[in-house]
Formats: C-alpha cells, structure tokens, sequence
C-alpha cells in the first residue's frame, strides 16, 4: 500500500503518539484472536489421535460419538473422552484449547450450585455466569461479536452517511434541504426505544439488528460530509475537474471525498464505541441478540442482578472498559494526527 | 277530600302493581348457611400497627374492570371487596360473606341468598339487593368498555332477582354442582349509589375514583407513582363475625411503588418493609443470608400449600407441520431435561409438575407423570417417525427440512432455563430456537397461534377447565385458549359431557379421563411448579401457630383470606435496639408442612 506523502505523515504522527498506536496494535491483536476464538475457548479439542486417524474438530461437523466407540448419535463428550485417554481405557490423546468451554454450554459441577467462583482447579478462570457457562469463554466471544457488529454497523452507516451527506452538499438546494429536514426528523427519534419496540414484536437476530441501528444512526455523518462537500466544492480543484468535463460522480468520490477523509477517520473509533454500547445497553436490557448468545450486555445484567457474585460483574465491566478504553485512546491519537492545524495543505 | 280518596285509591294501584312486579319466593326453599366453620387467627393477635409492603409498579388505574384494570394491583382491590358467600381456604367448605343464608333452586343453575342486614358500604350505606342488579347492569354496559365481562355477564349469568331489599336469587346459564353454583355465579355488589347512572365517559371518570366498599380495608391515600395507603375501618360491619376476629390486625397497610425487585430487598433489609416473599431461589439461597439472619432479626419461613398449580410448560401448536406428528411431540418431551435445571440452576426447590390440572384433589389424576429425559426412547421415537439422517451440525434432517423449532417465552429471568434445555435437546438431534418477546408481545403471538412452542403458565380456577384449552372449537382460531390446537373427537366428547355434569362424583371420573387422554395427545409438555410459599419477616412480625392455609400463595397478605398476622410494637423497639448494639437472637428457620402435598 502506498501512502500519499500527506497521510505518511499523518501516519508517523499517529505512530509518534505512543498511547494510542499501542492501543491500536492491541486492539487488532485481539480482534484478530477473537477471530480465532474457536482454538483458544471451545468444548471441541484442537486435535484428536485416535486409533490411527487425527481429528481436529474446531470447525466445521459435529463428530458424533460413533465415531470413538460410544453408542450414540450426538456430538461427543470430549471431556469423557478425556478421561478414557488419560485413564488408558481408550488408546489415543488429545489437546484441548486453554480454555476448554464453549461459551453456550452450561457445565454443572456435582453438588454445587452455579454460579462458580474462578478457579484454576475447575478450569473456569473467571468463574461462570448464573446458568453455569464459562464467563472468559463468553467475554472472548461477546467481543467478536460486539465488534464485528460495530464494524458492520460502522460500514453501513458511513456508506448510507457518506453517500447522502456528500450528495447533498454537492448538490445543495432543495435536496439538501428536504434532506436537511428528514435527517433532523429523523435523528430525533429515540433509536434505542424504536428498537425496543421492534424487538419486543420479533426477536432480532444479528442481522436485524445490524441494519435497524443503522437506518437510525446514520445522520450524524451527514452533517460533517456536508460541510466538508460545501468547502471542498468552492474549491479551485473541482472546478478545473469540472472544466475539464468530469462527471458529478467523479467529482465527489475521486476529488472532493479524498479530501474529506480525515473527517470520517477521525470519527471512526468513536463509531466503534458508539456500536458497541449500543449493542451492549440492548442486551442489557434483553432487547438484543436471542438468548443464549454470548454477549457483554447480557453478563453485565446478570452481574449487577447478583452484586453477591462480584466477578460476573467485574469480569464484564472489565471487560468492557478495557476495549472502550482502548478504542478511545486510538480515537484521541487519530484526533490529534489529523489534526489540521499541524498538517493541512491548501493549494 | 275526593281528591284525597282517588290518589289514596291510586296509591293502592299502584303498590299493588310494585308487589305484583316483584316475584314471589317459592315456597319449598331449605335456607342453608354455616356457623360452624373453624376460624384460622389467633386470639393472642394484637391489633394496631403498619404494615408496610410494596408493589413493582403503580396501577395504572384504580378500575377493576375496563381497559388496564389487569394489572397485580387489582387483587388488593377485591380483596376488600366481599362477595356474598366464600369458600373455608382450608375446608374448602361454604361460608358467609355479604351472604347469611343461601338455598338452591330445582333447576340446578339458581342460588338464593340472604343478605346481611348489617351489612354496609364504607360510606356507611346498607348494601341492598339493588347493588347487585346493579353489579349485572355495569357489566354488561358498553361503556365499560370491557368484551370479556359484556359476555361474561349477559351470556354466563342469565338473571338476577330481587325479592325484596335482602333477598335476591342469581340464574346463571348452566346447571352445575352447588359449590361450583357460589363460585362461578356468586356476585359482588357494585355500589349503585356511589355510580348512579353509567355514561360513555365511566372509563375516564372513574379511573381514580376510590370506591366504597364492603371489607375490613379502604384505600384512605393515594400519593401518585409512589405510595398507595389502605386504612383499617373503624367499625366494619362484619368485625364481629367469629371467621373475621383476631384477623386484618394492621391498623394501616401501605404498599410502596420499588420498581425493581433487588432494590426492594435491600429496602426490607433495612427494615423499611416488613416482610418479603422469597419464592425465586436466588432470592432464597443467595440473598436471605448475612447477618441479619444468624442474628436472628429477620426469620425465614416455608410453608407448604395444597392448591391447585399453575398450568405452566411447554405448549406445542399441533398446527405446526412438524409438531403434527404425535410421535414428535413425544420424543421432544422425553429429550427435554427438566430435572438438570430443577437440580442446577433452581437449587432443587422447585417440583416437576405432572399434569395440565395438578392439585385439584380428586380433580387431578395422580396416576399421569410427566415424560421424563430419555435420550434412547426420544431417538427411538424420531427414528421411527422418518427423522432418521442427522446433518453435519447434528439435526435431525427429514425430506430436506431441520428438525429446529422455535420456543416463544416472555420473561428474561427464564432464559437461563430454556438455554439449558436446548443443550440436552440437541443431542436428540432437535434444535430449539429461543425467542425472548416482550410480555404483551407474547401473549399477542399465542393468541394468534402463530407459536410453534410457547413457553406459558396459565392461573389456576376453581375447577379444572378443558372447553377453553383443549375443545375443538377452540382449535385454530385466534384469541381462544386452546394454544395447542388440540382436535380430537373423543376429547370433545368428554368435555362436553364434563361440563354438563353436575354430579361431582361423575365429574371426577371425567376428569380424570380427559387427564389421561390430554397426556396421551402430548401436545403440553408440563414445566415446573412450586408446592409452597416461603418468605423472610422482621421478627416483630407474629403469626398463628399454623402462620397460612392449604390454598394460601403467600405468607404475608393482608387482605383476602390472610390478614392473620399481627405486628408486636415491643419486638420491634427491642429488635431495632438490638440491631444497633449488634446483640442476638435465636435463629429462627421454619418449615410447616400440615398441608404437605404427598407424591404417591
């Protein structure tokens, strides 16, 4: 990739602000973990060897029993499993992931009652939630989906942002006007209570979710891309790019977008935040995804429901102030990178 | 002087003409009524005190009919509210209320009463016959703007008579047996006087209105969105009455809005409510411990009903291509693994319920046992049924369709519940697709039928109720009760047969053969159910020897049939003294089981 000498700038100096570079190279260590999230907490071993053949039963087909001499249909017990090998009842080994719980199964053990405190002993290492699933394995996949839906949502609402916001201050007049007034209509509806209220006729799926927040949460984008459209289109540049007979299209996505950028990108971290608090309040309140996905909004209810059981709730709040806090941190650095007064070029 | 004669004459006319419109009583009437009931207070209660308890959320209006007037708060209304007879909550034997004397008439759907000369309003007006011609007149107005008690009152109770200002009789459309003759056309009095006539605007006027009434309590505050206060009657006409002394002890009872459950607790733990019900296990075993427990400030109490259960489970929409196969529905029930969750996550306090009708005495047929988890019988059953290839996630497959159905449920609390089930049920090779909607949403899906398996518990009746749930004609249509849409000849046969009989004894027989064969069609999968009341009180709080009755759903109401506790002033000095200086009392946990249910 190559960086126009403008944004290598930006770039060093986004590099030079250590808090947020660092920040962000961890964020994406974790989004990239999550992704993986499957080989590090999961009830699935890594890797199976068993009477000559090797499994590895992350992905993809459930293998059932059958197929380790059980006599049923289902998927297999791999804890039981487990024990075979290691008592030698069963010739074979097999490894487990760090964490060897899946986020939706409630493990149960003998004469005690759930929730389980952590322990290194039980293998929960942040404990279990009411109903007895593992809290770690639940906040690894509550994250990706939390911020694979706030990027998702981050997609959507800046194409839907962008588009109409550049549109409309390129093309000013009574579109921009009969927009002008929509979105101010529009943004004055209360997006968590409309969702509410979808949710409580029929239960969102991801999906949904995705695109009810964003036709709700796109017009804060085009105010800022109309702004800058205005500027930019009183420009000499897109007036030589007129004069030489450019079309509308290429006028306002090749020029004068380039030029916006540093608006959207500024804005992006405070995006991703933005999304998952939303996702997370909605689960919070049970408007969200269906139960039984893992989700952070849905362990923080449970936590501040049972105050008694401290580490549900501090593994969730925890969890939660530690990605917003990271994402802030890139915001304010990518604030400060792009910030014009330092870096602007005017022809 | 002419003058005076012909109206003296007319006067005569016309008081002829009044005697004439009034019926005569027949003749042959044997009056019945019951002195001997054994009251169940105590004669060490002392009387005076507040009594402070607290309700979630503020009604949104003070109605008990018409538009919102369903909500939680309704029942203290009623409660003060007397009706003409009532039923012993332990004997379940007939007793007086408004009501001294009641006979039966020859048609079998007729009961006369006699009505209390004592009896008044609580502002200090005689209750008369009137009053429930008029209760009929209301119900069946348009401008309650109420459908269910329009047809209930003019298709149900057919007539009501008034013989003179204390006798009426009450005709309802059907003969039934006489306990069932009280309960299903007994009628509360409306106070004609404090109505008048009833206008379009009745919804709007009476929204706030606190109207009078014939218990020991009346509503005497009322602070908007916060606080609403009842205030024992000075000289309640029926005080005296042996069943209503040593009772309703609490000079005032106040019932604070906390909207949030967790909150009131920490309330109660402050000593600022008295008493706190404690059915949900997490309440029981997580929070009612500490301090003021081993200190012996607060006591914990269990005390076992025998009452008939909630109708709570699994409802299977028999609609459902899938759920069409009986075979289906009963391999579901045996893959769904109830006894994990009582054991796990609801600590072992709650049963299994059995039946759709369970704990109706001889009502219920204690030979039907809910299906129980098994996993080889369920596969067994798919197997056959033509389910027999898996896919790669382990679903059963059958002519290219999964075997995933949804389950509606409308209380987040029980998410938890149907996630471990949906584990189990996996293994069976069956997805179940959990579906939270908002309470009202819910119930708008069932009623539509547009389930497949809605989660639901149904309140209880005096009587098991088949028409409404499992007649045909209720079948695939949308607002009836029969969710399951339930379609089976043999099974209507019975019920109509049920519902005309008005031999108990016959009853019972088809009771328990309409039990056996709603089992047998498995399209209700029977959940859980809890056999008692248990609860935690400030130790000033005192109770009877036996602190509720068979049929009591809570240790600590004020009203109805409870009202039996009393507040002791000195214990509450002495326990808040106490709580500063840290010193202790035994510990008190206790369980009674005097109406213990056994499982044969």
């Amino acid at each position: 990739m190559i960086f126009s000498p403008q944004a290598k700038k930006r770039w060093d100096k986004f590099k030079a602000l250590r808090r947020g570079y660092y920040s962000f190279i961890a964020i994406i260590i974790l989004i990239t973990l999550s992704l993986f999230a499957e080989l590090i907490a999961s009830n699935r071993p890594l890797i199976i060897q068993y009477n000559d053949n090797i499994y590895f039963p992350s992905y993809g087909d459930i293998i059932p029993g059958t197929a380790f001499g059980y006599k049923y249909e289902w998927e297999t017990d791999y804890r039981h499993l487990k024990k075979q090998f290691e008592q030698n009842k069963l010739d074979g080994w097999l490894l487990m992931p760090v964490i060897a719980f899946n986020p939706l199964e409630s493990h149960f053990i003998e004469g005690e009652y759930p929730p389980y405190a952590p322990s290194i002993d039980s293998g929960h290492f942040l404990g279990t939630d009411m109903a007895g699933r593992d809290i770690l394995s639940r906040i690894i996949y509550g994250f990706r989906i939390a911020i694979l839906f706030s990027l998702l949502l981050l997609v959507v609402t800046y194409i839907i942002g962008v588009f109409l916001g550049a549109l409309m201050g390129y093309m000013g007049g009574k579109f921009d006007m009969a927009f002008q007034r929509l979105i101010e209509v529009l943004s004055n509806i209360p997006i968590l209570y409309v969702i509410m209220i979808v949710a409580s006729i029929v239960t969102p799926d991801f999906w949904t979710l995705v695109l009810l927040l964003a036709a709700f949460s796109w017009m804060g984008l085009t105010w800022y891309m109309r702004t800058e459209t205005y500027r930019e289109n009183s420009r000499e540049y897109v007036m030589a790019a007129r004069a030489i007979g450019a079309s509308h299209f290429r006028i306002m996505f090749k020029h004068i977008l380039p030029n916006s950028v540093s608006i959207l990108v500024t804005f992006f971290p405070f995006s991703v935040v933005s999304g998952i608090t939303a996702l997370t309040s909605l689960d919070y309140l049970g408007f969200g995804l269906p139960a039984p996905t893992p989700s952070w909004g849905e362990l923080l209810q449970q936590g501040t429901a049972n105050l008694e059981y401290q580490w549900i709730a501090i593994s969730a709040v925890a969890a939660l102030s530690l990605v917003l806090t990271l994402v802030t941190f890139i915001g304010e650095a990518i604030r400060e990178a792009f910030d014009p007064k330092k870096y602007s070029y005017y022809e | 002087m002419k003058f005076f004669k012909i109206i003296s004459i007319c006067s005569v006319i016309f008081a002829s003409m009044v005697n004439a419109a009034k019926p005569a009583l027949p003749a042959d009437l044997i009056w019945e009524t019951n002195n001997s009931a054994k009251p169940w207070s105590s004669t060490e209660a002392k009387a005076g005190g507040t009594f402070t308890d607290f309700i979630l959320t503020f009604p949104p209006t003070l109605r008990t009919v018409g538009p919102d007037s369903n909500s939680s708060f309704r029942s203290y209304i009623n409660a003060n509210q007397l009706g003409l007879t009532h039923f012993h909550p332990n004997t379940m034997e007939v007793i007086p209320q408004i009501a001294t004397h009641w006979a039966y008439g020859k048609d079998g759907k007729t009961v006369f009463y006699k009505i209390d000369k004592q009896a008044r309003w609580s502002d200090g007006v005689l209750v008369t016959a009137g009053d429930f011609i008029f209760t009929l007149d209301l119900m069946r107005s348009k401008h309650i703007n109420a459908p269910w008690y329009n047809n209930h009152y003019s298709n149900e109770l057919t007539n009501v008579t008034a013989y003179n200002d204390h006798t009426i009789s009450i005709t309802g459309r059907v003969a039934k047996p006489k306990d069932e003759l009280h309960y299903f056309y007994g009628l509360t009095p409306t106070p004609k006087h404090f109505y008048k006539n009833i206008t379009k605007d009745w919804v709007k006027n009476y929204n706030w209105e606190v109207v009078p009434n014939t218990g020991p309590y009346q509503i005497s505050e009322i602070k908007k969105g916060k606080r609403i206060t009842f205030r024992k009657k000075e000289n309640w006409w029926a005080a005296d009455r042996p069943l209503n002394k040593y009772r309703f002890n609490a000079d005032k009872v106040v019932l604070n809005v906390i909207r949030d459950v967790n909150m009131a607790y920490k309330y109660f733990e402050k000593g600022e409510l008295d008493t706190f019900s404690l059915i949900l296990p997490e309440f029981w075993h997580n929070k009612a411990k500490g301090f003021l427990y081993d200190n012996g400030y607060l006591e914990k109490f269990v005390f076992y009903n025998d009452t008939p259960r909630s109708s709570s489970g699994l409802f299977l929409n028999t609609a459902t291509p899938i759920l069409k196969d009986r075979n289906v529905r009963i391999a579901l029930a045996h893959s769904l693994n109830f006894d994990r969750v009582i054991k796990t996550i609801l600590r072992g306090d709650y049963e299994r319920l059995d039946a759709f009708h369970t704990g109706y005495g001889e009502f219920s047929n204690a030979n039907i046992k809910a299906r129980d988890f098994d996993l080889p019988k369920s596969n067994a059953l798919l197997d056959g049924a033509g389910w027999n290839d898996r896919g790669g996630d382990g679903i059963r497959i059958k002519d290219g369709q999964r075997l995933s159905v949804n389950l509606v449920y409308g209380r987040k609390e029980h998410s938890d519940r149907w996630s471990i089930l949906k584990q189990d049920a996996l293994k069976a090779g069956i997805e179940l697709n959990l579906k939270l909607q908002d309470s009202s949403s819910h119930y708008k899906t069932i009623m539509q039928k547009q389930h497949q398996i809605a989660a639901l518990g149904w309140s209880t009746g005096f009587r098991p109720a088949y028409w409404q749930h499992f007649h045909s004609e209720n079948a695939n249509k949308p607002q009836t009760n029969n969710i399951t849409n339930i379609n089976n000849k043999d099974i209507d046969d019975n019920i109509t047969a049920y519902r005309s009989e008005t031999d108990n004894n016959k009853r019972i027989v088809l009771a328990n053969k309409l039990a056996q064969q709603i089992h047998d069609e498995a399209a209700f999968i029977p959940s859980f159910m809890v056999p008692y009341t248990r609860g935690a009180h400030w130790r000033w709080i005192k109770f009877p020897d036996v602190p509720a009755n068979k049929t009591s759903n809570s240790l600590y109401s004020p009203f109805g049939d409870g009202g039996v506790f009393w507040i002791d002033p000195v214990i509450e000095i002495d326990t808040k003294a106490a709580r500063k200086n840290n010193s202790k009392y035994p510990v008190i946990e206790r369980t009674f089981k005097n109406y213990l249910v056994k499982t044969p």
